[in-house]
């Protein structure tokens, strides 16, 4: 234990130039490591002169800001294959596109049973008879820039959104929409 | 592990101010073409609705109505005098007066903010400005927070006092058009980062400004339709009905947030970026505070 904290120590030095460049967190966010969630936001309080800062429900500093400080990359497109059968689960797939902190398909598209669907993408109500594979379907969930690069849809699995699994079950949800 | 730290320290050394010097990889919404001198007009080349909210006096109520078309008059129907409501921002603008008086006992409160004589009128079209004394590009408000502190008086730039006073400074310019000029330097390259920065995709959906309020606008996002970019600074700060009065750059954490993107500090460079950009898309537009939005 006290060998590996030394090593990193020492790392942590030499390497802090690029640390700093690559990873660490542009100092101009609303962060505040004290919070679980990280991410905060303000909130002006009546005849106050100060801010109230609130926590988000999600910590939003992983990815890359609008900071000129920010020297991390965006994800490039990354095209996968899938592997094996897709063993996903349909039930979960639907929770997963039909929940706003997850997958949040139905925000930009029309899906059974969700009258408020949105119309920035194409309706999916039908997306089972549409004769796409599993891989086809895989694909554009984990990374559409591939097929897209001007897409408006997040690229969950290159962001590390989705988890492979969480994209099987929600192409098997697709597969059953017919 | 000591080797690889050495290779890494050796990797480092030469590589680092190639490093720092390179911008990071991002995705890119295409630009519009918004032209050297933008103003509020140039809409009607791209989502064309600017025919329905050029002139908040002629509303047509069937469109303001319309479940599908409302998003076309650009929320200018919540504006005075169409709308002339009692709410939220009326209370904001007597607390302003209030502060600003106190702030103001001597005189040189308004000469802080740039008033001639002490005559407020016209003075938010004067901002968003370079400013040499601090050094970047401050919008009213972060004048305010510099000036105030001068007094000895905390108002944090995004607090409830320091926009009120914000409206309070505002209203002697409603009626007057937005004119903010980024043909020349240094509002020029302001203007230019502006409009990177809002095309510049981020966070964990990729978005960037423009994905919803260029290629989403008028599109169904459960509930929420995104409306044009051009016309929007006239009437801020605003009254949320949500029960908040909020300044421009609070509404741009706002907007971060909801999109997936990490919020910046408030009077940050980057967002007073974002301010000249969209101010000059108001160009024409009339100041007209205070106002309500949903
Ligand atoms: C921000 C809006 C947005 C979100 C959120 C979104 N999409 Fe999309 N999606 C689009 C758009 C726009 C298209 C049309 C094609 C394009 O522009 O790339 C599309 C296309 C598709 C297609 C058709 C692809 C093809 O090859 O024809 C599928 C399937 C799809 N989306 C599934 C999903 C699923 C599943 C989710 C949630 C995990 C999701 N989308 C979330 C905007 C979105
Ligand atoms: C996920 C979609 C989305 C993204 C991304 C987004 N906005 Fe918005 N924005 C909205 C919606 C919806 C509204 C409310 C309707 C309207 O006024 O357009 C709004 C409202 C606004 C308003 C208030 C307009 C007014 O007249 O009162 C401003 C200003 C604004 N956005 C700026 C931005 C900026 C700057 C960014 C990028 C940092 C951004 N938005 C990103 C969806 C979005």
């Amino acid at each position: 234990m006290k060998h590996t904290l030394l090593a990193l120590a020492v790392m942590g030095l030499a390497g802090s130039q690029a640390a700093r460049a690559a990873d660490s967190l542009p100092p101009n966010i609303l962060y505040d490591a004290a919070r679980e969630k990280k991410t905060i936001w303000p909130l002006p309080v009546r005849n106050s002169g100060e801010l109230k800062y609130n926590e988000h429900r999600q910590d939003l500093s992983r990815w890359p800001t609008l900071s000129y400080q920010d020297k991390r990359d965006t994800k490039r497109p990354e095209k996968v294959e899938l592997q094996g059968p897709l063993n996903g689960n349909a039930e979960n797939g639907k929770k997963i596109a039909m929940n706003t902190q997850r997958g949040n398909c139905w925000a930009c598209h029309v899906l059974p049973g969700d009258p408020q669907g949105g119309t920035g993408g194409p309706p999916l109500i039908n997306v089972g008879t549409w004769g796409y594979s599993d891989a086809h379907l895989y694909q554009q969930i984990w990374d559409r820039r591939v097929a897209n690069p001007a897409t408006e849809m997040p690229p969950y699995g290159s962001n590390g959104v989705l988890s492979d699994q969480d994209i099987r079950d929600v192409v098997a949800y697709l597969q059953t929409l017919k | 592990m000591k080797r690889s730290t050495l290779t890494l320290a050796l990797l480092t050394l030469p590589l680092a101010p190639a490093l720092a010097a390179e911008a990071p990889y991002r995705d890119m919404t295409s630009y519009i073409d918004y032209g050297k001198s933008p103003k509020a007009s140039d809409d009607a080349k791209h989502t064309n609705t600017y025919q329905y909210w050029k002139d908040n006096r002629k509303i047509d109520p069937e469109i303001s109505n319309s479940l599908t078309d409302f998003w076309k008059v650009n929320w200018k129907y919540r504006d005075a005098p169409y709308d002339d409501t009692l709410h939220g921002g009326h209370d904001a603008l007597e607390r302003g007066e209030e502060v600003y008086k106190q702030l103001n006992a001597k005189g040189d409160f308004a000469a802080c903010l740039g008033a001639k004589k002490g005559d407020l009128k016209g003075l938010r079209l004067t901002y968003p400005r370079f400013d040499k004394e601090l050094g970047g590009i401050v919008g009213l408000e972060a004048r305010i927070e510099h000036c105030a502190a001068r007094q000895g008086m905390k108002l944090e730039n995004g607090s409830y006092d320091n926009t009120a006073v914000s409206v309070y400074v505002t209203s002697f310019s409603n009626g007057m058009p937005l004119k903010i000029d980024v043909t020349r330097e240094p509002m020029k390259s302001a203007f230019e980062r502006g409009k990177k920065l809002f095309h510049t995709k981020a966070g964990w959906t990729n978005f960037s400004c423009a994905t919803c309020h260029v290629s989403l606008v008028g599109k169904g996002l459960r509930g929420q339709i995104p409306t044009t970019h051009y016309g929007d600074i006239g009437h801020w700060p605003t009254w949320r009905s949500k029960d908040e009065l909020q300044s421009l750059h609070v509404r741009f954490t706002e907007c971060n947030r909801n999109a997936g993107v990490q919020p910046l500090k408030v009077g940050s460079p980057e967002y007073h970026d974002i301010e000249v950009f969209m101010t000059a898309l108001s160009n024409g537009m009339p100041v007209t505070v205070p106002s309500q939005r949903d």
